[in-house]
């Protein structure tokens, strides 16, 4: 019996993705598989439409993660003990995490400045990531705007925090800051980063979501299950990634005003 | 020989399947092999000194991160191709 109680959570785990297969295909099974192309099961759909804007199923399921993610951060915020239970301990942890990274790449003393925005962006990654997994629901970033809204949030926090840090003119200084044949190398590469951060994201997100398809559509049983395993560490890698990446880009606007001291 | 009697649509699909499958193929295997050198050498590092490992994972898992996305872009530009190609209602003239 001690051999089945230090293995629980595993067993946990393995019925719990059984349970999601067994889900997933029973509610897959009432649509008509053999119609359902693979083109179609990776767009996402129209929910209903104001005015001229579309709001597809991956903006609703946005939403739903908006308030979940929200709500909970409000009341376990509001409860904060000192002997923290499991899921103030997990939050802990986390903040911790998204911290030390911080301090390896951001040179600034105060990393509470950063520490909003980067843990926003890794905790609201992470979670549409793994939303796919989910049966019926959509991957919010399996859509391109999602992405592409993110990495438009990192292209204009970059000089917000190096102006805030260093001031308008130093800031603007380093565009020019070996020689003045640097300026457009500079702002291509701002360009180009932030093209590179939704194309990174969406890319990873959507070739999961086409072979977790592909599979459905051959055999939709139990063969999609470590596909979906996988998707899992390549979802939260990827939300590391990007608030990696996004700590390099703010560091690289911020840093120079240590050099220059 | 007749050229607007071929049929259009069939070579059309021939030819996007005949270009995505070796295209993703050198796509992902020429990445494949830069992180393969990323990260024998990170492991390189690490082991000759490992109390720089920390600093050393971080530019590692940078550099992966950037050679990933070269595979990415090639498949996004296979996906283009098969599941949306803009050449498509003017080579099919729909």
């Amino acid at each position: 019996m001690t051999w089945i109680k230090k293995h629980l959570s595993t067993f946990l785990l393995i019925f719990l993705i059984l349970a999601f297969a067994l889900i997933g295909f029973q509610l897959r099974k009432t649509e008509d598989v053999e119609s359902a192309s693979i083109a179609e099961e990776i767009t996402p759909s129209v929910v209903f439409e104001a005015g001229p804007l579309q709001v597809t199923s991956t903006v609703v399921n946005t939403w739903i993660m908006i308030v979940i993610i929200g709500g909970l951060s409000y009341f376990v915020g509001r409860s904060f003990k000192v002997h923290p239970g499991f899921v103030q301990n997990a939050i802990e942890w986390l903040r911790e995490a998204v911290n030390g990274i911080i301090t390896a790449n951001i040179d600034h003393e105060d990393t509470s400045l950063f520490l909003p925005l980067v843990i926003s962006l890794a905790v609201f990654i992470g979670c549409a990531n793994l939303l796919g997994l989910l049966p019926v629901l959509d991957s919010p970033t399996q859509d391109i705007n999602t992405p592409l809204a993110m990495a438009l949030v990192v292209f204009l926090s970059v000089p917000y925090f190096g102006i805030r840090t260093r001031g308008l003119g130093k800031y603007l200084k380093h565009y020019v800051e070996p020689i003045f044949l640097m300026l457009p190398i500079e702002i291509a590469s701002e360009i180009a980063r932030t093209f590179s951060l939704t194309f990174r994201l969406f890319g990873n997100i959507i070739g999961e979501e086409i072979i977790i398809a592909i599979l459905f559509v051959i055999a939709p049983f139990v063969v999609p299950v470590p596909m979906m395993l996988f998707s899992i560490f390549t979802g939260v890698l990827q939300a590391y990634i990007f608030t990696l990446l996004t700590c390099v880009y703010i560091g690289g606007a911020v840093k120079a005003h240590q050099s220059t001291n | 020989m007749d050229w607007t009697t071929l049929p259009w649509d069939k070579i059309f699909v021939i030819v996007t399947v005949l270009i995505a499958g070796p295209g993703i193929i050198i796509g992902i295997t020429v990445p494949a092999i830069g992180q393969a050198f990323v990260a024998a050498s990170g492991l390189k590092a690490i082991s000759r000194q490992p109390e720089a490992g920390d600093k050393i994972n971080s530019i590692v898992l940078l550099s992966l991160a950037m050679l990933e996305s070269l595979a990415i872009y090639i498949l996004a530009v296979i996906l283009i191709l098969v599941f949306a190609n803009p050449m498509q209602s003017y080579i099919l003239g729909g």
